[in-house]
């Protein structure tokens, strides 16, 4: 039995040098990343964006997406708007303080590539696909988001826009 | 009369404009905060020259329409569009590269009443004959 310890340790130390070798590309998200929507009345921005970024081209089943953005951080260049857009109404800021998206799949399209995970916010999570594209260190992508599907203030379905349009663009280094 | 009227008019844009230059760099210093791209000088500038200039008109439209009662209703009408003016900087909407949008009605707000306040502070030096 002693016998096959070492060998199982190598066999231990090889693939989990090999999960280093094959590991996707990590990036760091730059502090201009953003992530504008546009629903006619309200519009804006989310900043703040924090996470983690492995991606490869040419290793998409290695690659993920773990971001989260800071509900705080929501401009919609008015400050009544910002402050009710953070109230309990709305986003609920101080309950659900963050918009969370973990990918579980990125595949390549004819166009770029598209991102399958799971859009958290407002307490709610829901599957989604994000096609985006990858261009000079830029991850580019967008979506529409219905308000109504996160039960953010469904009691005024017809207060504002429901329906977003949403672009991200994310800045990347390595 | 008109000429009368218009330097006070001209006056009051002048000192109105001078107030809310300085106003707005004891905001900028206390708050750290830049408005420069929606409310810079040549902005405070001629918002307070238009808003006087318009004044003058107004002015001297209702004190030869009205006589007497005209100067009267005059001050009335400038007092409440001006607190009624308070609407604008509190509801518009800035440009999503601008910071901090919610300490934009605290720079703005005051500003739409310096015109009256010149205005009022420069009437005795301009009498109506």
């Amino acid at each position: 039995m002693k016998k096959l310890i070492y060998p199982f340790l190598a066999i231990v130390l090889i693939i989990g040098s090999a999960f280093t070798i094959f590991k996707a590309q990590d990036w760091k998200i730059a502090d201009t990343s953003f992530v504008k929507f546009d629903g006619g009345d309200p519009s804006g921005q989310f900043g703040g964006m924090k996470g983690t970024i492995s991606f490869d081209p040419n290793d998409l089943a290695n690659s993920k997406f773990d971001a989260t953005i800071d509900v705080t951080t929501i401009n919609t260049g008015n400050g009544m708007k910002n402050t009710h857009a953070k109230s309990e109404k709305w986003f609920d800021a101080e309950k659900y303080p963050t918009i969370e998206f973990t990918s579980s799949a990125i595949t390549k399209t004819a166009e770029g590539y598209e991102a399958k995970g799971i859009l958290g916010m407002h307490g709610v999570q829901k599957e989604v696909v994000i096609p985006f594209t990858f261009q000079d260190n830029t991850f580019k992508g967008s979506l529409t988001v219905n308000r109504l599907d996160y039960n953010i203030n469904t009691a005024e379905p017809n207060h504002g826009a429901s329906s977003f349009k949403v672009d991200i663009s994310v800045p990347v280094t390595k | 009369m008109f000429r009368r009227i218009f330097f006070h008019g001209l006056m009051a844009g002048l000192l109105s404009a001078l107030a809310a230059i300085i106003y707005s760099r004891i905001y900028f210093f206390a708050t750290e905060t830049d408005f420069s791209k929606v409310l810079g000088l040549r902005r405070i500038i001629g918002f307070s020259l238009l808003t006087c200039m318009m004044t003058v008109l107004v002015n001297y439209g209702i004190i030869r329409w009205l006589k007497k009662k005209g100067e009267i209703i005059f001050n009335f009408l400038f007092s409440i569009l001006s607190f009624a003016a308070v609407m604008i900087p509190i509801s518009v909407t800035l440009p999503l590269s601008v910071q901090l949008p919610e300490l934009f009605p605290g720079l703005a707000v005051p500003m739409v009443f310096f015109p009256a306040m010149a205005w009022y502070t420069l009437n005795p030096l301009f009498p109506r004959k």
